[in-house]
């Protein structure tokens, strides 16, 4: 230990900022790549339940799947709007879809993972506007909806902007989720 | 997009020494018409100069041939080949200003014509000016008879500093020292700082007449107008002093006006924040030539650097902290193994009491580091003070009006966000001082006022908070025109300003789409009104307030916590929530009956202590339930002079908390700071105690 808090004491004395061109060197690489992000084809999609329909987003817009956490309410914010939830220090909203969507009447209120059915989850979607979650009440699994065979979401009346579209895929029929739509 | 790193490193590099050059250059502009102090005048070569180096290292061409200009100028100036005139010192502001803008645009930001157009003005005037002097006819080092070897050694700044005391009949003196090798260093300094007070070392040569083996022998070149005792004595024995030249020095009848002659030089400013700007002294203003440069926009003051400069005596007690945590860790482990080890027997009641201990210095440990992370992000509001000087100065003199800018409280710090916050708030509410308060100088007499009016920069520590003052002298705001222009402008109603008392009337003036002057001028305006400010400042959990007479002058305050970062909290319960209110704006806890509440206009009071309060029911407030109570908590809240009574249905403890944001969609939910986690992981809602006691001063037809 002594030898290599001497050595500390003589780099420092030595040190020469103009020389130390190290740093930059290895932050080079990183200004190269800064352009290369690769898009990625939304043909895989989150499958998810809400009651009796099934949802799916596509997979690059889910940042991950959560347990249901608990949630704090949060006063003056819009029905749909569970609460907060602590995602590993970073507080995020929570949204309650099926009362956005209008697929139940009375709204519930969730607090925690005791509030809902075990196989409820929280389902976190990158957003631009900010990232926040849906709790759904049951996450199916990924799905390969070919992009060629997407439909329209036919008017069917009522506020349904936040459907994208419609996709089948083994006989199964998904609404896809506008997610932007959905969260607004 | 954020700029890859490396470019960030440069930005905020180089933002440093650009606001180093800017304050010197505010120092030098400040002593318009003297003759420049050296010292200052080769820091801000040095600046200009480091500038020029970094910039080229960093690919950015422009920023680098335009600081090469000026380093020309600079050089030039301090070398005496050219006067520091008017032209001059305005193209070296302007410089600094156009150097700014150029560093922004290679942040990222959008590059424009005007600044384009700036540089190529700048840079012929650069030119012009580095190459307008020629070299003074007689040589007046001739004149004195200066040994020609000795004058070899001398650089050409050297030569210059010279003649420049020789034409003020100052005498040089050569003073010659022998020091040992092993401690020359110190005492060399320890010399010079003894010279220093009695005049100006030029040079230090290796002595022409070497010393023995084990010491090293010094000339120092040394201008000074006392005689040559007093010198002597006060060198006494570390060294000798002689004449320089050959003919003594003969004061000149024909000098530049310096009354002076013996000048002291003050030592060369510490480098970091220490500030002449913001010491409590009058900083005058204005009464200078108007500059024929030309002016933009003016960008934000905000700095580009996301950096915080730190003393490293600070990060050094930090890492003692760590040191000691360390310690700790260690025997919590010896702890828990002695515990392992022991299995199913009990453990010794020693055990549980040195647990306990360890317990209790990891709890003292961990408050040291706190605090002394948070004192790493405090940074003294000089930092932006000094900005706003220079600017104010710019203005005034684009203003034509004569204004003294009077800057105090430098000194207070505050956490480095908010100081950053703060820059663009109070560049706005100095603006409207200075277009909207300051009268012009014939309308000032007109009232019998001192033709200059006077602008105030005030900063205090004020327990928790920190008391920002923007001040005016001038015409103060009409009530009246207020009120008619909030009624026009569809903001209130009549009936109800009719109501409203006159502190009330004048935070009209904080509602959006509120400006009273017709004509937008040059310098404020531009639509942005005071409730920009005051949004800013609610950002910060700040608030302002008014106190304004008519044709005495109108003050801003400003009141802002001095951290957000962590901070103590107040943990409430109402209905079946838990809320944290921050600490710092509770000023007591009372228990309050239901019957002892009284009513006025059907709006709920308290009253403590012979005062009466507002009483609000936070369940009301965020529409809870409401539980039946045999007495009410009631927080106290005081923020600046406002305060009221906060109702809660628990007091559940005290804790330390950070307050995070709600992610992005459910920012800005009135009255909710934020969000933090306790102890359980689960997120606990932080209130904004400054926008609840906002919501409850505001008149209410402007709510919703």
């Amino acid at each position: 230990m002594p030898s290599n808090r001497f050595e500390a004491q003589l780099t420092r004395f030595f040190y020469r900022p103009d020389e130390d061109v190290g740093a930059w060197l290895e932050l080079a690489p990183e200004i190269a790549e800064a352009g290369e992000s690769i898009e990625e084809l939304p043909e895989e999609f989150l499958a998810f339940e809400l009651g009796a329909e099934v949802y799916a987003v596509p997979i690059g817009a889910v940042r991950e799947i959560l347990k249901v956490p608990a949630i704090t309410g949060v006063p003056r914010v819009a029905e749909h709007v569970l609460g907060v939830m602590n995602v590993r220090g970073e507080m995020l909203p929570v949204y309650d879809l099926k009362q956005r969507l209008r697929l139940v009447e009375v709204p519930q209120r969730v607090t925690g993972p005791t509030d809902v059915p075990r196989e409820s989850r929280v389902v976190l979607l990158k957003d631009p506007e900010g990232d926040a979650g849906i709790l759904v009440d049951r996450v199916q699994g990924v799905v390969r909806l070919p992009l060629s065979k997407l439909e329209p979401a036919p008017n069917l009346g009522g506020d349904r902007r936040a459907v994208a579209g419609l996709g089948r895929a083994g006989g199964n029929l998904y609404i896809l989720l506008d997610v932007e739509a959905a969260l607004a | 997009m954020a700029p890859p790193r490396a470019l960030s490193e440069f930005v905020a590099e180089a933002n440093e020494v650009l606001e180093t050059l800017a304050h010197d250059v505010a120092v030098l502009d400040a002593q318009r018409g003297r003759e420049p102090e050296p010292d200052l005048l080769n820091a801000i070569f040095r600046a200009a100069h480091s500038l020029k180096g970094l910039s080229a290292m960093f690919g950015q061409e422009r920023i680098s041939a335009l600081a090469h200009h000026l380093e020309d100028v600079l050089d030039a100036l301090r070398l005496g080949k050219v006067l520091a005139s008017d032209a001059l010192l305005d193209a070296i502001l302007e410089g600094v200003d156009v150097l700014t803008l150029m560093l922004r645009e290679a942040a990222g930001a959008a590059p424009s014509d005007d600044t384009a157009r700036r540089v190529v003005a700048l840079t012929e005037s650069f030119v012009r000016l580095a190459s307008g002097g020629q070299q003074t006819a007689v040589d007046v080092l001739d004149e004195v008879g200066l040994d020609p070897a000795i004058r070899s050694v001398f650089t050409e700044y050297e030569e210059h500093r010279l003649r420049e005391n020789v034409k003020k009949g100052v005498a040089l003196w050569k003073v010659r020292a022998v020091f040992s090798l092993e401690d020359f260093d110190q005492r060399l300094a320890g010399l010079n700082a003894t010279l220093k007070p009695l005049g100006e070392v030029i040079s230090t040569l290796p002595s022409s007449q070497p010393g023995d083996e084990t010491s090293i022998a010094f000339d120092l070149i040394f201008g000074s107008s006392r005689p040559q005792h007093e010198i002597e004595t006060a060198v006494q024995t570390m060294a000798t002093v002689q004449p320089l030249t050959q003919k003594p020095v003969r004061p000149r009848l024909v000098v530049e006006p310096e009354p002076e002659a013996p000048r002291t030089r003050p030592a060369p400013r510490p480098p970091v924040f220490a500030s002449d700007v913001s010491s409590p002294e009058l900083t005058p203003l204005g009464s200078s030539s108007p500059s024929g440069v030309m002016q933009g926009a003016e960008p934000s003051l905000r700095s580009l650097a996301q950096t915080v400069r730190v003393d490293i005596a600070r990060l050094d007690g930090l890492m003692n902290v760590i040191g000691e945590l360390l310690t700790v860790r260690a025997n919590i482990h010896r702890l828990a193994e002695v515990a392992r080890q022991a299995g199913a027997t009990p453990l010794p009641k020693l055990w549980g009491q040195e647990l306990q201990k360890e317990a209790r210095a990891l709890e003292r440990k961990l408050d040291e580091l706190q605090a002394g992370v948070l004192d790493v992000r405090m940074v003294p509001l000089g930092q932006v003070f000094d900005k706003l000087a220079r600017l104010m100065r710019r203005l005034v003199r684009q203003s034509g009006k004569d204004v003294h800018f009077e800057v105090s409280g430098g000194d207070v710090e505050l956490d480095k966000l908010i100081v950053e916050e703060l820059s663009d708030p109070l560049m706005h509410l100095l603006r409207n001082a200075l277009d909207h308060g300051v009268e012009p100088p014939d309308k000032r007499i007109a009232q019998g006022k001192d033709a200059r009016g006077l602008i105030r920069l005030k900063a205090q520590q004020l327990g928790n908070q920190v008391q920002i003052e923007v001040g005016d002298d001038g015409a103060g705001m009409d009530e009246g025109r207020i009120k008619q222009v909030a009624i026009e402008r569809g903001l209130v109603t009549r009936e109800l300003t009719d109501e409203l008392e006159r502190r009330d009337l004048l935070n009209l003036v904080f509602l959006p789409g509120f400006s009273t002057r017709k004509d937008v001028s040059e310098l404020s305006g531009r639509g942005v009104g005071l409730d920009v400010v005051k949004t800013n400042l609610a950002r910060l959990s700040g608030l302002i307030d008014i106190d304004s007479r008519r044709g005495e002058g109108t003050t801003f305050m400003l009141t802002l916590p001095l951290t957000l970062a962590i901070i103590r909290a107040l943990i409430v319960g109402v209905a079946d929530r838990t809320f944290a209110v921050p600490l710092n704006s509770v000023t007591e806890i009372v228990a309050v009956k239901p019957a002892e509440l009284r009513t006025i206009e059907r709006r709920e009071v308290i009253e403590v202590r012979g005062q009466t309060l507002p009483f609000l029911r936070l369940s009301r407030i965020f529409g809870l339930q409401e539980l039946p109570v045999e007495r009410h908590f009631v927080v106290v809240i005081g923020l600046a002079q406002e305060r009221l009574g906060l109702a809660v249905d628990a007091l559940l403890g005290q804790e330390d908390i950070v307050t995070k944001p709600l992610g992005g969609r459910l920012k800005g939910v009135p009255g909710i700071a934020g969000a933090t986690e306790l102890g359980d992981r689960r997120a606990v809602l932080v209130l904004d105690v400054a926008a609840l006691v906002e919501e409850l001063k505001r008149p209410p037809a402007a709510v919703g």
